[in-house]
């Protein structure tokens, strides 16, 4: 009795011990999601940096506690596993990788006299149905890769967008051995090759395919099972495992007739998410791609050519017009296979469980904007988080032109705000310190806007005011108008007004100096003084990009102060008005902390890019450690003393009185409390660097003024995973209804998030027989195939295929419902 | 009149001799660095990988910038044209390797080692003195220590063993001495599975705590707290052989017949250990210790790269792989340079102390 009294007295303190660690625990997260909405700038006190060259030891410490992000995209299986098992670590997800068989094309007939097979077409087309994509996702990446099958990422928008014509393709090309082998053996007997013993010869000779295999990462294990693939339809393989250095001076330096090789197991990374794709048809099948001799090689046809050349010029009228273009040339591509898309590999990102933060659905942690901006221990507010990068200040940092590795740019980002910033899963540019912008284009251009804080108009054709300014002129000092230089007038493609939110310029930067127009002006000036050759400035290597740059620009004003309002014209567009819109913000530096990078590079003791730096012999300006920061501080010293302001004859003008003396007083606080002259505006500052540990340090930046919860929707990616149901049978001649359900996360998926939801429809034989849009019922995605559609089918297995496209993550989803169609009478007897 | 003349003949002959030992240093040198340069850039085919590796990273780099998208193809072409040639002209891929290899050697030995061509030095300076001269106290700290360590106790404790022959621990030590065939990082991949993960009470890897503290007690500290493991690993597969090694060493020179004779004479051990054994064995002791010291500046590639040891290992590991040609030549020849005055020093003091070795062969 007093045991179970005893018992009954111990289930209570335990029920009321969990009630109270509970309630705790949810005080805990209200208190913290209140402190978070009441705080201003980053959620964490400080960002540790520190380097962890080695994968599995980094996921081992965050194991352990003693790190909290591996800033590494991990494609290794092993490592996978490792997480998978790992206590306490979770991972995000890029696609940025891509694998690919790289062929070639040249022949068939080759310098050496041999035979190359994929010279021929059909060969090559025939190896789309050989390769079995899904298994080397599966089996050989672990898991850690898409199939992909056409020359779109299948996580960019382009592929979403084009998900029904991209469904069908896959479906067309998809694994077929048998056909494979039935195409590749007419061809083989077609240029006089025939089988013996198994083996193709022609000649008597063995046809041996030389096949370069990358050695270094799971693309070995892909050439190994294609090598077995092509050894099963009859061919010779001679496996020749080679590094990177190894490989490329054969199958980029070579010209593809000599035959020094057939087979190449490519790789590609894209580092940020692309919204538009189309430039990759010229690139992967044309001559116009690179001027490598393995490019000249290719012969992509009339068609294919035209379509590329004019989706890379952007030589359309409409969206729709470009679609038309996209899905011809996804044909045309697959037709020629000059090169056979294998996966689209997955790059882990671990991280704490309970760490949290915006990764960028192409470039990963380390490749994403909004880090900084969301990155928190859940539960907590401020605190410290330890990141580790397989490097870390690999090259001199200076905002101009410093070294530009991920994982210090990764830094940087945190130290710089920025007026617009991309979002991590779709690519598009959401406002930050803007309020609105109107892009203007010329009538016709094939221009669409998404976001609501822009407007799109059209005009037939826009005039550049004559007071804007063209460009900056280094021997007199002062700017070139589009009114100097065209007395005529002069015409631009697009306007983009921008208007920044109030109090813009009103801000300070991190060493405590005011903000003000010329830290706007200033680095325009700086691009065009750098490539001119009047002025000290000039570096032969900026002169390329700038180049670029004078060619679609068309000048630029401030059209108002306060507010900062401005307009520029350019005649350059793409297919979003936002990323216009984006691509159009003047840039914002401090003009005192680069003015000393300036100073000290005119006077040839430092030069802000590597290549001026080699040729002069003079340190690469790096304003965070090194020899670089003696002479900024002599330089600052000088520049206190003079009162010295850049581009004096132009900025001073802009420049308030007495803030020039403020600024430098603010700088040489700056240099004491920190060490560097690394200055920005951002939501971190840096707050220590020991460059030969390897480690630095970022703190918040308090004077930040934005809620620090502003960009936290962006934490997750909210990626929509449907399901169909409905009739496993169907009677020939009759309707049927399939419900399908969207969610994320076991949470139904918000109605207004979705794009699109389409159908596809495929007969027993793999043939398309209907598609459309789906529309929502009564709150409830719905197909309705009509009488007519499922008679269509005639009887057999038949396939339905879902493509849910979502507003808030570019990667489109896919479900699909296999049912029978069956006779009416078989109907009636079961 | 006849002393004068033997001095002025003995110091004839080690003039002669020195002479001869510079020289040929200088030619060991010479050749050794030469060939450094052509294996590093493999005979100048090193020249078509870059400009290809250029080529495609700067195409590539063009493709990615949203600014060069609607560039027409010749446009674009063009571009990328003028950017590879001016990372070819930076980078003197221009000149044909023949003549860049007679430049750096000349550079070499003459100790301007120049500007590497992509690394930087951690603070950022692209001098190669700093970028090699920033990693070597964190190199030196490490195998000094770990290396002072194994000498000293394998010196010290051979001397006893040899004295215990055939013993219970003898017999141990000689049993353990196969161990040490796995390299340091061999035990310092299980040090760090054993100590950083299973029983977390050492850190993983890396050169101080993160953040560092901002004590310099505390850092310093810190910095040995970070070398446990490591120095650990260096001296368990270092330790028995060197003990071995020495003991035998100890061993054939207390069998000598004047060292039995002092034993005969009744002198106390220690004197004899001192006197009979130790000072006649100082020569190739003296040697070997600093052969040791000079070893110590070209650290271990893997040891470094396991515990993330900031040091001229991972610097000359990174160095080949960027293909960054000064940095490697740089290395090598101070490495070079180092080991010839260490050997003319040691040939200055084998002179000094034996005359056959300064009289030369009959």
């Amino acid at each position: 009795m007093s045991q179970k009294r005893s018992y009954q007295a111990e289930v209570v303190i335990r029920c009321l011990t969990g009630l109270l660690i509970t309630a705790a625990l949810a005080a805990e997260t209200v208190m913290a999601a209140k402190d978070a909405s009441e705080r201003q700038g980053a959620l964490v006190d400080r960002v540790v940096f520190t380097t962890q060259p080695n994968a599995g030891k980094g996921v081992g410490q965050i194991e352990a506690g003693r790190l909290d992000i591996l800033a590494q995209g991990i494609t290794k299986p092993v490592i996978e596993r490792q997480i998978r098992r790992a206590k306490g670590v979770e991972a995000a997800l890029s696609y940025g990788t891509t694998a690919d068989l790289t062929l070639n094309p040249a022949g068939p007939e080759l310098d050496n006299g041999t035979l190359n097979p994929f010279g021929v077409r059909a060969i090559r087309e025939a190896l789309n149905w050989l390769i079995d994509r899904q298994h080397i996702a599966d089996a050989v990446y672990g898991g850690l890769a898409q199939p992909r099958y056409l020359p779109l990422s299948t996580a960019f928008p382009d592929y979403a967008r084009f998900a029904a014509k991209a469904r069908s393709l896959e479906l067309a090309y998809g694994y077929q051995p048998k056909r494979a082998e039935r195409v590749i053996t007419r061809e083989m007997q077609a240029l006089g090759a025939e089988r013996q013993d198994g083996v193709w010869h022609h000649d008597d000779e063995p046809i041996e395919l030389k096949f370069l295999i990358r050695s270094e990462d799971t693309r070995k294990q892909v050439g190994d099972y294609i090598a077995n693939r092509l050894e099963a339809v009859g061919f010779q393989v001679r496996r020749m495992y080679r590094t990177s250095d190894q490989a490329s001076p054969l199958w980029q330096g070579s010209p593809p007739k000599a035959g020094k090789w057939h087979l190449y197991t490519g790789g590609w990374i894209a580092p940020s998410i692309s919204r538009d794709e189309a430039g990759n048809f010229a690139f992967y099948y044309t001559p116009k791609g690179l001027s490598l001799p393995l490019w000249q090689a290719y012969e992509p046809g009339d068609e294919l050519a035209t379509i590329a050349e004019r989706l890379q010029r952007r030589e359309y009228d409409s969206i729709a017009e470009r679609g038309e273009l996209m899905r011809r040339g996804l044909e045309r591509a697959m037709h020629g296979s000059q090169r056979i898309w294998l996966v689209d590999q997955l790059n882990l990102w671990p991280r704490a469980s309970d760490i949290s933060l915006a990764s960028d659905l192409a470039g990963g942690i380390a490749g994403s904007a909004l880090w900084p901006y969301t990155l928190r221990r859940e539960g907590e507010v401020g605190g410290e988080v330890v990141v580790g990068t397989p490097k870390l200040l690999i090259n001199p940092w200076n905002p101009i032109d410093g070294g530009n590795w991920i994982y210090d740019t990764m830094i940087q980002t945190a130290t710089f705000d920025r007026a617009v910033l991309p979002d991590p899963y779709t690519g598009l540019y959401h406002p930050q310190r803007v309020v609105s912008a109107t892009v203007t284009v010329t009538e016709g251009a094939p221009v669409q806007k998404t976001l609501d804080w822009l407007a799109l108009e059209r005009q037939d054709e826009i005039q550049v005011p004559a007071d804007a300014w063209l460009s900056w002129d280094a021997e007199s000092g002062a700017f070139v108008t589009v009114g100097d230089e065209y007395p005529d007038g002069l015409t631009a493609r697009t306007r983009t007004r921008i208007r920044f939110k109030d109090g813009y310029l009103d801000r300070t930067w991190h060493d405590g100096a005011p903000m003000g127009v010329a830290d706007v002006v200033f680095p325009w000036i700086l691009n065009f003084a750098r490539a001119d050759k009047a002025s000290p400035l000039f570096d032969a290597s900026h002169v390329p990009g700038h180049k670029t740059y004078t060619k679609h620009f068309r000048g630029w004003r401030i059209v108002g102060r306060d507010p900062l309002v401005v307009e520029v014209y350019s005649d350059q567009i793409f297919p979003d008005a936002e990323t216009i819109a984006a691509r159009r913000m003047p840039g914002l530096l401090p003009w005192h902390v680069i003015g000393l990078g300036v100073r000290a590079e005119a006077n040839g003791e430092l030069a802000f890019s590597q290549d001026k730096a080699d040729r002069e012999d003079v340190p690469w300006l790096s304003q965070i450690a090194g020899p670089s920061l003696k002479r900024l501080d002599k330089h600052r010293a000088q520049a206190r003393n003079s009162g010295f302001i850049p581009f004096e004859s132009t900025l001073a003008d802009l420049v308030p009185e007495g803030t020039v003396e403020e600024r430098y007083a603010a700088l040489a606080d700056w240099r004491d409390r920190t060490g560097h002259y690394w200055v920005g505006d951002g939501p971190f500052q840096i707050a220590a660097v020991h460059p030969v540990a390897g480690t630095l340090t970022l703190a918040r930046n308090e004077a930040f003024d934005d809620p620090s919860d502003k960009w936290l929707r962006f934490s997750e990616a909210q990626i929509p995973e449907p399901a169909v149901d409905g009739p496993v049978t169907v009677t020939l001649g009759d309707g049927a209804a399939f419900e399908i359900a969207i969610t994320a996360g076991g949470e139904p998926y918000p109605h207004e998030a979705v794009a699109a939801v389409e159908y596809l429809l495929f007969n027993g034989a793999g043939e398309l027989t209907a598609s459309g849009p789906i529309e929502r019922i009564d709150g409830e995605w719905r197909v309705e195939l009509s009488s007519d559609q499922i008679q269509a089918l005639n009887a057999g297995a038949n396939r339905l295929e879902v493509i849910v496209r979502s507003n808030r993550v570019a990667l489109p989803r896919f479900a699909s419902h296999v049912f029978a169609s069956v006779p009416a009478e078989q109907e009636a007897a079961e | 009149m006849t002393a004068t003349n033997t001095l002025a003949r003995n110091l004839g002959r080690l003039s002669l001799f020195l002479g001869k030992r510079v020289l040929a240093l200088l030619v060991t040198i010479t050749i050794g660095v030469y060939l450094t340069i052509w294996i590093a850039n493999m005979g100048g085919k090193v020249d078509e990988i870059r400009e290809l590796q250029i080529r495609t990273s700067v195409a590539q780099e063009v493709r990615n910038n949203p600014a060069n998208n609607d560039l027409p193809p010749n446009e674009r072409n063009q571009l990328i044209q003028e950017r590879v040639q001016n990372e070819i002209q930076r980078l003197g891929l221009d000149e044909p390797f023949i003549y860049r290899s007679g430049d750096y050697l000349a550079r070499a030995m003459s100790l301007r080692l120049g500007r590497a061509q992509n690394m930087s030095s951690d603070a950022g300076s692209r001098q190669v003195y700093a970028i090699i001269g920033e990693r070597l106290p964190a190199t030196l700290l490490l195998f000094g220590t770990a290396n002072l360590i194994v000498f000293f106790l394998a010196v010290g404790a051979a001397l006893r063993l040899s004295r215990r022959y055939g013993s219970r621990l003898d017999r141990t030590v000689i049993g353990l001495a196969p161990s040490s065939a796995a390299p340091g990082w061999f035990y310092g991949i299980f040090l760090i599975l054993i100590f950083a993960f299973i029983w977390p009470m050492l850190p993983a890897g890396g050169m101080v705590r993160v953040p560092p503290p901002d004590n310099d007690w505390a850092y310093a500290l810190s910095v040995a707290k970070h070398m446990v493991l490591p120095v650990a690993a260096m001296v368990v597969s270092q330790i028995f052989i060197a003990i071995y090694s020495w003991r035998t060493f100890f061993l054939i020179h207390s069998s000598e017949d004047y060292v039995e004779m002092a034993r005969a004479k009744g002198l106390p051990e220690r004197l004899i250990e001192r006197r009979y054994i130790l000072r006649p064995t100082l020569l190739p002791i003296v040697t070997n210790f600093l052969l040791m010291l000079i070893g110590l500046w070209s650290g271990a590639i893997i040891l470094e790269q396991v515990f993330n040891w900031p040091g001229l290992g991972t610097l000359l590991f990174q160095a080949i792989g960027q293909r960054d040609t000064p940095v490697i030549i740089g290395g090598v020849v101070i490495f070079a340079y180092l080991l010839a005055v260490t050997v003319f020093l040691l040939d200055i003091l084998y002179a000094i102390l034996d005359p056959r070795v300064r009289g030369g062969p009959k």
